[in-house]
This record gives C-alpha cells, structure tokens and sequence, in this order.
C-alpha cells in the first residue's frame, strides 16, 4: 500500500526518542535534587533538635535493686566512686561492706578502737573519711579506701585506714559532735564535748608534716576554744570540707560561721535563717562554700558566701528557696560533681539542682529511708531505713544545670552578689559551676550586627544611589565590579587585619578618627551647598555625573585633615588627670574610662564595625543598586520630564520602587553581619560583656561556637548548649527574616508598577 | 480635514521653536543630520517617518531629555521663543517645566491619580493646597478625565484603564502650565477608541499649548496636526502645512512613505 500522497506522515509530528528520554531523566534528576535539599534540610534540623533535646529533660530515677544492710544502720553510709560497694557504719561496730551486685558483703573492724566508746560520728563523702569522737574525749579518724581491679570481671575492694588520735585538752566529757575538714596539708577538726549549756566547743588544728623518707606525720598544731562566741549550744558543727570554715547551727536559731585560717579561728558572722529556730539540717554543698539548711518547717534554702560590694568581706546570704520538705528526719546527700543534692523527709526523695533552685526529680522511696548517699559519679543513690532495708536507684540526669532559666533568665550563681546574665563555660577547678546563659551571647551577637550594619548602611545605601543615580555609565562600570570583588575578601583574612593590623592602629587615632567621620560628611555637605550657589554658567560647563571628579579629592582632603587634627582634638578634649599624680595626658585611652566609667578596650566594636563594613557594604550595595538601577527608565524620565532634578527622581520616585529591593539588600546585609564569624572572633576580643559601650568588644553566638565547640566533650552540658546557640541563632535569622519578607511584601504591594 | 485643523492662531509666532542646523550623534552614530525647521507657536506639528528616521531623537532634544544618555554630543542649535536651549545660562530643570512631555507608553507613579497631578509642583516646591486642588482640577479637566475621575482622586494611578492612564500623563505634563508639549507616540499603546479621545484632546490643547507630537499613525497625523515634519535616515526630507503635504508631497520618498510604500 502506498501511502495517500497528501495525507499527513505522522512521523513528523513524534517527538524524537532522545529528547522524551533526556526530558524524562531531568525530571527524575530535578525531582531527587529538590527532595534530597528538602530531606537534608530536615536531616540538620534533627541532628541540631537531637543535641538541643536532653538539656531541657528532668532526671529520670529507676529502682536499681535493693541489698540487706546489717541492722539498724542509722550511722554512716558511704560508697566508692564506682557505686558498687556500699559500706554501713555504725558507733563502735565494724565497717560493714556490702556489694551492689549481691552476694555476700564483708566486715572490717577499725583498727585502734578495741574498747573505746564512740560517741559521735560523721562522714565526708569526698576524702571518704568517717571522723569519731570518743566518749574519753579523744578524736580522729579513719578512711575507707577503694580499690578497683582492672580487667573484665573488675572488682572492687576496700580497706579500712586509721589515722591518728588526739585527746582535746578542752572541755570534759564525752565528745557529743564531731566534723573534720581537710585541705590536703592543713585539715581541722570541730568537736563538741559534753551537752546542755555546759558543753564546750573546740576547734583543733592539724598539719601533715613531710618527713625526708616515708608518709607524714598527722600533728596537732594547737585548739582553739570557741564556746563563748557561739550564741548558744552548738546543735550541728561542720566543717567545710577544705577546713577553711566551721559552720555552727546553735540552740537559740542562730548560725555562727568561723574562718580558720592559719591558727587563728575567728568569728565572721552569725545569721539566723529560720528566725531564732534551729535548723533541721544543716550541710554543705560540693565546693564548700554554700550550704542547705532545713527549717523546722520544711522550708528548705541554700545560703552562700558571697560579697556584697566590692571591698565588703565574704558573707553567707540567702540566695535560694526550694519547695518545703515534709515531716520526719531530714536527709541529705550532696553530689560530689556538680550543685545537685539528694532531699527528703518522711520517705519522700527529690534530687534538687541549688543554683537554679529546680527540683530535678521526686518521688516516694520504697523503704522509709534513714540516711542515703549519692555515688561519686551522681549515676546512683542509695537509701537505707532504720531497720537496714537498703534500696539502690540508677540517676539519668546529665545536666541538672541546664534549664530554660539558666539560659534566659538571671540566675544566682555561687559567690556572686546576685541574679546575672552570665555566660562563662569552663573554669580552672574541678568545683567549678558553669554559667551558660545565652543572654551575653544574643545581645554580643545583637550588638556586633548593630555595629557592624551602623557603619556599614549608611555608606552602602549612599553609595548605591550615587552608582546608580549620579555617577557616569563609564565609571560605574568599574566601581559596581570593584565593590563585588570586595565581598569576595575572605572574612578570616578581614578578621586577621582587624585585630592585628586596624586595631593598634584605631587604638591610639580614636580622636583622628571622630574627626573623620564628622570631617568627611561635612565636606560633602558644604560642597554640595557651594556647588548650588555657584552662577548657573560655571556649572554648565561640567557634564551632570562628572562631579566625582571634584567630590572625591575634597573628600580625601577632609580625611586627611581629620586624621590630621586628631592629636590635637585629644589634647584640647581628652586629656587625662591621673587621681594620684594630678598629672594630665592626653590620652583618649584613658580619659574614656575616667569620664564615662566604661571600659576602653584595642578590640572594640569601632575596629569591627570599620572591618565588618568591608563584609557588608559590597553585599548591601551590590544588591541596593540593581534594585535602584531596574526601576523603569520610564518612570525615572517621566521624573526629569516634569522638572525633578536628579535627587527628586532618586526620592519620589526610584527610592519607592526600589524600595522593596532595598529592603531586601538590608536583609541579606544583616544575615551576613549576623552570621559573621572569623572576623567577631579575632576583632571583637570575645568578652561576654552586655553593655553598648563602643569602646569594647563583644561575644557573639557564632564566635562563641567557633572558639568553644573544639572544646566541648560531645554529649556534656557544655556541648549541647553551644548547639543551643546555634539554634538561638538561627531563630533570630528566621524571626527576622520573616518579619522583613512581610514588610518587603506589602512595600512591593504598596509601590509595584503595573 | 477638521476645520480647525488648518486653521491658525494669530497670535502665533511662526518661529518659535527654531531647529537651526541642527545634527545629534550617540557617541558615533550620528541621528540627525543638519535639520532646519521652525515651529510655529499654538499649532500641532507631526513628526513623522519610517522607525530608526530619528523623528524622536529631535523630539527628545527639544527638552534636552537626550543630555541623560551618556556621550552624546550635538551640532547646530535649537532656539525657544530666542533662547538657545544650550545657552550656558539655561538650566535644564526650569527648561522641563517650560517643555512638558508625554510618552509612548502611559507611565504613572506608583501614587494616587491627585499626586501624579500635582507631581511637577511638588518638585517645584509649590505645595499650598489651594493650589494644588485648583492644578489637580483645571488640568484633569484639560486633559477630559476629571469627570470621571473626580470622586476617587486619592485611588492608585493604575485603577485607571489605559486610555485614562495616558490622559493622566497628559494631565501631568500641562499641570504646571508649560509653553511646549512633547507627545512621543501617545496613541501607540492605546486602543482605537481611547486613541481618538487623545486626539480630540490634542485639538483642544493646542489653543494654550505648542505641541510637537511623534506619531506613525498617517491619519492621527492628518487628524490633529497643524503641520507635519517627514523625516527619514535622521534628514529633514519634507516640512510643510499636513494638508499640503499629504495631498501633494513635494518629495517622492515622501509620497512613498505617506503612500505606504515602506514604513
């Protein structure tokens, strides 16, 4: 069959196999690209959300088994480090060991105690140390020590050390309470002898004395008696576990603290917490310098040793409430890593965090507990009732400290004279407290992009509407790719210039440089007012556009003689009167402090808002000028048709419909400046100062994360709130962003062209 | 022809815009070569011819709207009422306001009808309300919009259809009351009926107003003009009464351009 001659052939109307294939594949292709941004977009915010998650978590208690005490075990509980083999005390009986795992324990006697009669105890979890008074009015001590295995099947063992034993020569009677501190070479011990009005109270100081071979030797360095500057009997004696400190809670309510240092022991200060009440409770926190006390009533509160001004003494203050305790005795158990403790009374638990003054965890025990004790890792606590039931509990509680207070709100920290923003992550001692609130850093990262976008908008958007408005076809075709190269300078390399090379410099030219920035803009000024008063004639001889020509030497003029006058503005307005000497320098340096109080720093927000501009001008100005460049020629000529000179047309007519463009070049302009880091880290100086003040520096949340996250141990506090930040960062982008898209939106509405 | 069309006012100057020898170039190209033409007072001259003919280059110079394009540079002179427009003593902005112009495509402000109005005596620096109220009427008057358009003058400009729209431009550009109105092709985005609204509008305007206007719409040429300009390859072929010229063009390039034979 022929084909009908004028039918259509139908091959020419199929779309060739090749093209159907490669349109089909860039489908596919464009599909997965766009799911695969949308997937790893979600991927980080995971990733961040899993990090970020825990902080904000309570602490999670499971029952972890339970073991039979001996009987009656209401003296001293302690445990290893490991939290695997418990020990029971009880006056005058054997320490008696028994492991976690089950099985059987074991009993060690104290050596040295055959036939004494012990009449007090007490118990310091860090050096394990149980102190003992004796009926015959001796004290001393002794250590359990650990020991544990290495290998697979590790297992601990323990021993029981004796230290020496001192007669108080003070005093009469039985020793009725006792407490040892310990500071490594000096250590003291407080004792109470006797009872009633009649009893008296001592301080005995110890030294460990090094011989040339061999331990030292533990000698007594003399007593102090303290019994007439107590305000009444002695009820609670503890001594810091330093030996720095002897706290006495007395009969009449009142709480005497005393600071021993070298052989004197003196009175500092007397408090009455609970209004003529004794105490309950009355221990110290880990770092000995805060204490939890219990009122009759429950109320429960932690006084710390803070000043209150600068030259004032360290003193015990109030600084945090907790949530009434219920009847019954009271227990406790500090943690041995961090501000947490263990608290309860009448069965009823809570782990409670002292600085944020949070209730971590609560709960009913299964036994009615009698003494409990925290292992030294805070992974378990152990309770045992009178009766020598005892029961174990596994802790999850990884960061007790973190909390929404403690990033955003004002928090007490330990020694300090009250409620701060404070952000300060890692300290020099093992009983250092972190202080992670965000508040520093937000308002570091708030204040960097103020500066940075104050310096940096002005000149950008003026700049832009020069380009695009006044200045020639021919010379902006240089300046407009000048100024994008500018944004192509690595910001490490803009840091690196800031701190090392600009900073010095601006350091001792601030005068010079406030003259420039009222010199230069001034000169412009009254050139362009010059420039209007000239007869008509002269001016018409310049082609419009070529006044760069006269503009940018007198502008360089006026720099130069700003930077000139500088010395000589400082020595007329800045001069420094030195209080002691009475001598006067003129030093811009000094005379900041002196006339305003604040700080004067080399790395100051002046450096980085001069630098930062080098970041943010050519992104702002790049983008502000295409937006002012595209307005319609048609409307711009419509302008000048109507006899607007050129900066009516840029202000009622290109400023509006380039508005939203505008707005949009702000935007980006601030996200760079926001999420700017290598030239916050090395220009700003990195404190977490929170004051405006010019004249220092600033820690921003992206520095802050680029300086400390090679630091922080995955998984710790410290670690996840540095994600934390950047969480808080990107929120203040987001919120920012969209806040501006919907201005953006409504200026476009307002000014679109049709 | 409409009568009036070929009538003039005696109160013309029939030079008042004098073109002398006038030739323009955009850096090497040259648009218009030794054009000679004076333009009478208070009549509608056409300027027509081919695209690329440089009919709106010499319309663009009459308010020196050229000077904003970088490199261009001009021989000859071009004088109003006497007065060179490149005399060292002239300023450019007051020229504009004594040469108003309208554009080929409608192009208001993104503002209301009111304020596109009084736009050239807001940049004069003239903002008493009285005055303002009064311009905004007379000219939307002149330009026949304001019965339409009275009851929403402070809406947008660009609720206005687009006949409407360019009768708001003209509106615009006469409200400070210039000497001259430059009309580049103001049908040329219009539909045949709001076209014909400007063209009565233009023979209204021409009784206080010089108006120079480019078109390529032969019968808007014979319809509102006075005279008429061919140009063709930037040269001033032929320049004489509309009528005259349509009915017996002197130049055969003429007869072929107005007989249609290229365009």
């Amino acid at each position: 069959m022929h084909p009908q001659p004028n039918a259509p052939d139908p091959k020419r109307f199929e779309v060739s196999r090749a093209t159907l294939w490669f349109d089909r594949f860039m489908g596919w292709a464009i599909r997965f690209g766009g799911i695969g941004v949308i997937i790893a977009v979600f991927g980080i915010f995971y990733f961040i959300g899993k990090e970020v998650v825990p902080l904000f978590r309570a602490a999670d208690v499971e029952p972890a088994g339970k073991l039979e005490a001996p009987a009656a075990a209401t003296g001293v509980l302690g445990i290893d480090e490991w939290g695997e083999l418990p020990f029971f005390y009880q006056a005058g009986g054997p320490v008696a060991f028994r492991p976690v795992a089950g099985g059987d324990g074991f009993e060690l006697e104290v050596p040295g105690l055959e036939g004494a009669e012990v009449t007090a105890t007490a118990y310091d979890p860090v050096h394990r140390r149980v102190a003992l008074g004796l009926a015959d009015g001796r004290v001393g001590s002794f250590l359990v020590e650990y020991a544990r295995s290495h290998g697979d099947d590790a297992e601990v063992s323990a021993k029981v050390t004796p230290e020496p034993w001192f007669p108080l020569k003070s005093g009469a009677g039985p020793v009725t309470a006792v407490s040892y501190g310990d500071s490594g070479g000096g250590r003291i011990i407080v004792a109470k002898r006797g009872a009633g009005p009649d009893a008296t109270t001592t301080v005995l100081r110890l030294a460990m004395k090094r011989g040339l071979i061999g331990a030292g030797k533990l000698t007594a360095l003399g007593e102090v008696e303290i019994t007439t500057e107590l305000g009444a009997e002695p009820l609670i004696l503890r001594a810091s576990q330093n030996g720095s400190m002897v706290l006495a809670a007395c009969a009449n309510g009142e709480i005497d603290y005393f600071l021993a240092n070298g052989a004197e022991v003196t009175k500092r200060q007397s408090f009455s917490p609970f209004d003529g009440e004794v105490p309950r409770q009355m221990d110290y926190l880990f770092g000995g310098v805060s204490i939890i006390v219990t009122g009759p009533g429950g109320e429960q509160e932690q006084w710390s040793l803070f000043r209150e001004s600068e030259d004032a003494e360290r003193m015990f203050g109030l600084t945090q409430t907790f949530p009434p305790l219920g009847d019954g005795d009271v227990l406790f158990a500090a943690s041995q890593r961090n501000r947490t403790f263990l608290t309860g009374a009448g069965g009823h638990l809570s782990i409670r965090h002292s600085t944020s003054g949070k209730t971590r965890w609560e709960g009913e025990a299964e036994i009615a507990p009698a003494a409990a004790v925290l292992d030294g890792k805070g992974e378990h606590f152990l309770v045992v009732s009178a009766s020598g039931e005892a029961r174990r509990y596994s802790v999850e509680d990884p960061h007790p400290e973190a909390g929404w207070k403690a990033f955003f709100g004002k928090v007490w920290y330990e020694g300090g004279s009250g409620p701060v923003y404070q952000w300060q992550s890692t300290g020099g001692s093992d009983d250092f407290e972190p202080k992670l609130s965000l508040m520093p850093l937000i308002f570091g990262s708030l204040k960097g992009t103020a500066y940075a976008l104050l310096f940096s908008v002005p000149v950008a958007l003026l700049a832009a509407v020069f380009s695009a408005a006044f200045l020639p076809l021919s010379v902006k075709r240089i300046v407009k790719p000048t100024m994008e190269i500018m944004s192509s300078l690595p910001s490490v390399v803009l840091g690196f210039l800031a701190g090392l090379w600009l900073a010095p410099i601006l350091e001792t030219r601030v005068p010079s440089v406030m003259a420039m920035l009222i010199a230069v803009p001034a000169s412009a000024l009254v050139m362009g007012f010059a420039w209007c008063r000239l007869p008509i004639r002269f001016r018409n001889r310049f082609a419009n556009g070529s006044e760069w020509m006269m503009v940018v030497p007198v502008l360089a003029l006026a720099g130069w003689l700003g930077w000139q006058a500088g010395p000589l503005i400082e020595s007329i307005f800045f001069v420094y009167q030195d209080p002691a000497t009475g001598r006067e320098i003129a030093d811009f340096r000094l005379w900041w402090p002196q006339a305003t109080g604040l700080s004067f720093e080399q790395r100051n927000s002046l450096v980085l808002g001069f630098m930062m501009g080098f970041a943010v001008i050519p992104v702002i100005f790049t983008i502000a000028e295409d937006a002012l460049s595209n307005v319609p020629k048609s409307l711009t000529a419509a302008s000048s048709a109507l006899g607007a000179n050129r900066w009516q047309v840029v202000w009622t007519v290109m400023l509006p419909v380039a508005s939203s463009g505008i707005f949009s070049a702000l935007m980006i302009g601030f996200g760079r400046a926001v999420g700017e880091t290598m030239i916050m880290v090395m220009a700003t100086g990195n404190t977490p100062v929170t004051e405006w003040n010019i004249f220092n520096g600033m820690r921003t949340l992206s520095a802050n994360i680029a300086v400390e996250l090679p630091e922080a141990p995955v998984g710790s506090t410290h670690y996840r709130t540095l994600f934390l930040g950047a969480v808080v960062l990107f929120l203040m982008t987001f919120v920012m962003n969209t806040v501006a898209e919907v201005l953006r939106q409504r200026l476009r509405e307002k000014n679109k062209i049709v | 022809m409409p009568a009036q069309a070929t009538s003039t006012d005696a109160a013309s100057r029939p030079d008042f815009i004098q073109v002398d020898q006038f030739s323009f170039h955009y850096g090497p190209k040259q648009a218009l070569f030794d054009i000679h033409m004076d333009i009478p007072e208070h009549q509608v001259t056409a300027l027509i011819g081919p695209s690329g003919c440089g009919k709106s280059t010499l319309l663009r110079n009459l308010n020196r709207m050229n000077d904003l394009i970088e490199g261009v540079r001009h021989e000859g002179d071009i004088r109003i009422g006497g007065t060179s427009l490149y005399d060292p003593s002239v300023e450019v902005i007051s020229l504009r306001k004594r040469v108003g112009m309208v554009f080929q495509k409608y192009n208001p402000f993104a503002k209301s009808i009111y304020e596109n109005v009084v736009f050239s005596l807001r940049v004069a620096g003239r903002g008493r309300k009285t005055e303002l109220d009064e311009t905004v009427e007379r000219a939307l008057t002149d330009a026949a919009l304001w019965d339409e358009v009275k009851d929403r003058l402070h809406d947008s400009a660009f609720g206005l259809s687009g006949g409407q729209q360019q009768r708001l431009c003209i509106a615009r550009a006469i409200a400070n009351q210039p000497e001259i109105l430059l009309m580049d092709e103001p049908c040329a985005a219009l539909d045949p009926l709001a076209t014909l609204r400007i063209e009565d509008l233009i023979i209204g305007l021409k009784q206080r107003y010089t108006i120079v206007i480019v078109t390529h719409n032969m019968e808007q040429a014979t319809r509102c003009s006075d005279r008429t300009a061919f140009l063709y390859m930037g040269k001033l072929v032929e320049y004489g009464p509309t009528l005259a010229m349509f009915e017996r063009p002197k130049e055969p390039q003429t007869e072929a351009y107005i007989t249609g034979r290229f365009s």
